[in-house]
C-alpha cells in the first residue's frame, strides 16, 4: 500500500518533468502552434515550426472529421508526448523541449486505412535558446 | 466415456466452439504478426488465397487487410473464445454449485447458436467485407464511409446487436437460475433481497439475516462465494452488453438509410460523450467481468483442487462488492490522452480508481495464494498449475496497467505497443487464457469421468503457452516504450526486430495450442468429439422447463 502511495505521489510530483508545467505551474505559452487534421492529412504551419529549447509552446490541434492523434517523436523514434485529436474540440498541449533536434510528428490514433501515412518527418525544429538570439 | 448428460454435453460444445474461435484468433494474430514482421509487408500465399474470398479483396491494400483483421481479432477472442467458454462453464458450474437446475434450459442451445452466429457475423464483417473501424469504433469513424465500407459497417453492427442480445439472455438465465427455487426449497426472503445477496450487497450492508421466519436463519453469506462473484461480474456483463448493443444499433441507424442514399449527420453525436459512454461500457469487460469471473473461478477451483476452505472468505465477499465501485467508475483511464476530458475525471476515475484494482485484485490473489499455502503439501495438478499461471499473468499485466493509467506516464504510453502488449496481451494470454485452460482441464474429468490423457502434453502446453505469451507481450511492450504505436502498420520500421520476436512468441502459442488440442481429443476420443456435433437422440435431451 505504501508503494502504491509512493508511486502516485512521485508521478504526480514535479519529478516527472512535464508535470511541472502541466500540473503545477501552468505558465502562459511563449508560442502557439495550430495543427489541423482532416482527410488523413496533418496540416502544419506553412512557414515551418521552429521552437527554442526552454520556452513554452502550446500545440492546438483540431480535426475536421474523425478522431486522430498528435504525437511528437524524437529523432531516435521515442515518443516525447501525444494526445488525442477529438473533432469538435480544441485539443491543447503545453510543452517545453529541452533538447535541440528535428522532431517527427505522427498521428497516434487510427483514423482509417490511411492512418500509417499520417506522419511528417522532421516537422519540428528545436534549436538551442542561445542560437536563435 | 460414460454417457454424459444433456447439460454436460452442451458445456463441452461451448468449450469446443470457444476453442475453435481461439484457433481463429491465433490464425488472425499470425497473419497480422507476419505483416508487422515483414519489411515489405508482402502477403503470403495463404493471404492471397483469402483475398479471393473477400468482397473487394482484390483492390484492398495491405493496410486495409491489416486493419480489417485487427477489427475482427478482438471480437473473436473476447465474444467468441472467452464468452463461449464462460457461458459453457457457468451453465454447468452455477447449477452444480447451487445443486439446482438451469432455470430456462431451452436458452442453453439458443445461447450457443446465437453467440456463434453473432460472432461469426461481426467477424465476417471484418474478415470478408473488410470493415476496418476497429473494436474501439471511435465516433464518427465507423460511419465515415469514405474510410470504412458501408456494407461492412452494417454487417458489423448487426453482428454486435445479435451477440449482445444473446449475452443479455445468458445473464438473464444466470440470474433466473440463482434466484429460482424448487418446491422442496424452504421459503426465503423476497426477490430483491436475494438479488442483492447474489452480488454481495446484503451481507456487506450488514443486513445479514435474510429471514428470521425460515427455520435456520439463511444469511447472505450462505450463497457460495463463487456465485456472488458470478452475480457481481454479470452486472458488468449486462452493462457492457447494453452499451455495445447501443453502438451496434447506432451503426445500423446510420448505415441502413445510407444504403438508400440518405446520409444522417454524424455531428449530431458528440464524439467525446460517445467515447465516454463507449469506454464506460467496454471497460466493463477489461476491468469488470473478466476480473470478477476470474476471481470467482479462482475461489471455486482452488479450494476444490487443494481441499481447503478459501482463506479470508468474509473479506473476499466485501472485496467483490467493493470492486463494483471500481468497475463503475474506472473507464476514464482510456481517455487520459483526451485533453478535453475534464482533468478531475482523468485523475480520479482514470488514475486513482484504477489503483482500486490494485487493492481488490491484490486481496483476491492474496486470498487464493494463502489458501494454497495453508493447504500444503499440495499436488501441483494440471489445473492448479494453470491457475497459478493465470495469477502470474494478471499480476504482470495488472502492474503494467497501473503504470499506463497515470496522468503523467500516459503521455508517453498511450496507444503504444506497451498498452496492447505488456498490459493487454499479458492479461489475455497469460492471465485469462491460462484460467480458461485451467477450467477446461478441471471440468473435462468432472463432465466425462475421463482423466486428461497426457500429463506431459499438458506440461508442454503450459510452458510453451506461458513462454509464447510472455515473449510476445514483452517484445511488444519494449517496442512500445521505444515509441512504437499500436494500430499502426510501419514501413521500414526500426521496431522490426521486436516484431520478429513477437512473431516467434506467436509460433510458440500456436504450438502450445496444438499440444492442448491433441491432448483434449486424445482424452475424449474421436467418437465422443464427433458425438458433440451430432444432435441428441430422442429422449436424450430433457424437455425445457421454461
Amino acid at each position: 500500500m505504501l508503494a502504491a502511495l509512493a508511486f502516485n505521489a512521485v508521478t504526480l510530483s514535479p519529478l516527472i518533468p512535464w508535470q511541472q508545467w502541466l500540473l503545477w505551474s501552468h505558465p502562459a505559452p511563449d508560442q502557439r502552434i495550430a495543427v489541423e487534421m482532416a482527410n488523413n492529412e496533418i496540416r502544419l504551419p506553412a512557414e515551418g515550426i521552429q521552437i527554442q529549447t526552454g520556452t513554452f509552446v502550446e500545440f492546438v490541434a483540431t480535426s475536421k472529421d474523425v478522431t486522430y492523434g498528435f504525437g511528437v517523436f524524437r529523432p531516435d523514434g521515442t515518443l516525447v508526448f501525444q494526445m488525442q485529436v477529438v473533432p469538435g474540440y480544441e485539443n491543447r498541449m503545453l510543452w517545453k523541449f529541452d533538447a535541440p533536434g528535428a522532431y517527427t510528428v505522427r498521428s497516434t490514433e487510427y483514423s482509417g486505412p490511411r492512418h500509417p501515412e499520417m506522419y511528417v518527418r522532421d516537422a519540428i525544429h528545436v534549436v538551442p535558446e542561445e542560437a536563435s538570439r | 466415456m460414460k454417457r454424459i448428460g444433456w447439460l454436460e454435453k452442451w458445456t463441452l460444445r461451448f468449450a469446443v466452439m470457444g476453442l475453435l474461435f481461439l484457433a481463429l484468433a491465433i490464425l488472425e494474430g499470425a497473419l497480422m504478426r507476419t505483416q508487422l514482421a515483414s519489411a515489405e509487408q508482402s502477403l503470403g500465399g495463404f493471404e492471397t488465397l483469402l483475398m479471393r474470398l473477400r468482397v473487394g479483396g482484390a483492390e484492398a491494400s495491405p493496410a486495409t487487410l491489416f486493419y480489417a483483421m485487427l477489427t475482427a481479432h478482438p471480437i473473436v477472442g473476447i465474444y467468441g473464445f472467452a464468452y463461449m467458454l464462460v457461458m459453457g462453464a457457468f451453465y454447468f458450474l452455477v447449477p452444480y454449485v447451487l445443486k439446482k437446475e438451469i432455470r430456462y434450459r431451452s436458452l442453453v442451445p439458443v445461447n450457443f447458436w446465437v453467440q456463434t452466429l453473432g460472432v461469426l457475423v461481426a467477424w465476417g464483417a471484418g474478415f470478408f467485407v473488410l470493415f476496418n473501424g476497429l473494436y474501439t469504433l471511435y465516433w464518427p469513424l465507423p460511419v465515415a464511409y469514405d474510410r470504412v465500407p458501408l456494407v461492412g459497417s452494417i454487417v458489423f453492427g448487426a453482428g454486435l446487436v445479435v451477440t449482445e442480445l444473446n449475452v443479455l439472455l445468458f445473464v438473464f438465465n444466470l440470474f433466473a437460475t440463482v434466484l429460482s427455487r424448487s418446491a422442496s426449497d424452504p421459503p426465503r426472503p423476497g426477490f430483491w433481497r436475494m438479488l442483492a445477496a447474489t452480488i454481495g450487497i446484503t451481507q456487506n450492508l450488514g443486513i445479514t439475516a435474510m429471514s428470521s421466519a425460515v427455520g435456520p436463519r439463511r444469511r447472505a453469506e450462505e450463497l457460495p462465494v463463487f456465485i456472488v462473484a458470478v452475480g457481481r461480474g454479470s452486472i458488468d456483463t449486462m452493462i457492457n452488453a447494453v452499451v455495445m448493443l447501443s453502438a451496434g444499433a447506432l451503426l445500423l441507424t446510420f448505415g441502413l438509410p445510407a444504403l438508400r442514399g440518405i446520409r444522417l449527420d454524424p455531428a449530431m453525436i458528440n464524439p467525446l460523450l460517445y467515447k465516454n459512454w463507449f469506454w464506460w461500457g467496454l471497460d466493463m469487460i477489461a476491468d469488470g467481468n473478466v476480473l470478477m469471473y476470474t476471481a470467482g473461478t479462482w475461489y471455486l477451483l482452488v479450494p476444490l483442487l487443494v481441499g481447503r476452505k478459501l482463506y479470508g472468505e468474509s473479506v473476499v465477499r466485501t472485496v467483490i462488492l467493493a470492486d463494483l465501485l471500481v468497475s463503475l467508475f474506472v473507464w476514464s483511464h482510456h481517455l487520459m490522452a483526451d485533453r478535453p476530458q475534464p482533468f478531475g475525471l482523468r485523475l480520479l476515475s482514470g488514475q486513482f480508481v484504477t489503483w482500486g484494482e490494485f487493492v481488490t485484485m491484490g486481496l483476491t490473489m492474496f486470498s487464493v495464494l494463502m489458501t494454497i499455502w495453508l493447504a500444503r503439501p499440495v499436488a501441483l495438478t494440471t489445473p492448479l498449475r494453470f491457475v497459478l499461471g493465470s495469477i502470474f499473468g494478471f499480476l504482470i499485466g495488472g502492474m503494467a496497467g497501473l503504470i499506463q493509467a497515470n496522468v503523467g506516464l500516459n503521455l508517453v504510453l498511450h496507444n503504444t505497443q506497451w498498452v496492447i502488449g505488456i498490459h493487454a496481451h499479458t492479461q489475455l494470454l497469460a492471465g485469462l487464457s491460462m484460467l480458461l485452460f485451467a477450467v477446461v482441464y478441471a471440468l473435462v474429468p468432472m463432465l466425462t469421468k475421463l482423466e486428461i490423457r497426457s500429463r506431459r502434453l499438458a506440461d508442454i502446453h503450459f510452458w510453451l503457452w506461458m513462454a509464447g505469451a510472455l515473449l510476445m507481450s514483452y517484445a511488444m511492450g519494449m517496442a512500445g516504450i521505444r515509441g512504437m504505436l499500436r494500430r499502426t502498420l510501419y514501413v521500414d520500421s526500426p521496431f522490426q526486430p521486436y516484431m520478429i520476436v513477437a512473431w516467434a512468441g506467436g509460433v510458440l502459442l500456436a504450438l502450445a495450442f496444438v499440444a492442448f488440442l491433441v491432448n483434449l481429443v486424445w482424452t475424449l476420443g474421436w467418437s465422443n468429439v464427433v458425438g458433440l456435433v451430432l444432435p441428441e437422440r430422442r429422449g436424450e435431451g430433457e424437455p425445457a422447463r421454461a
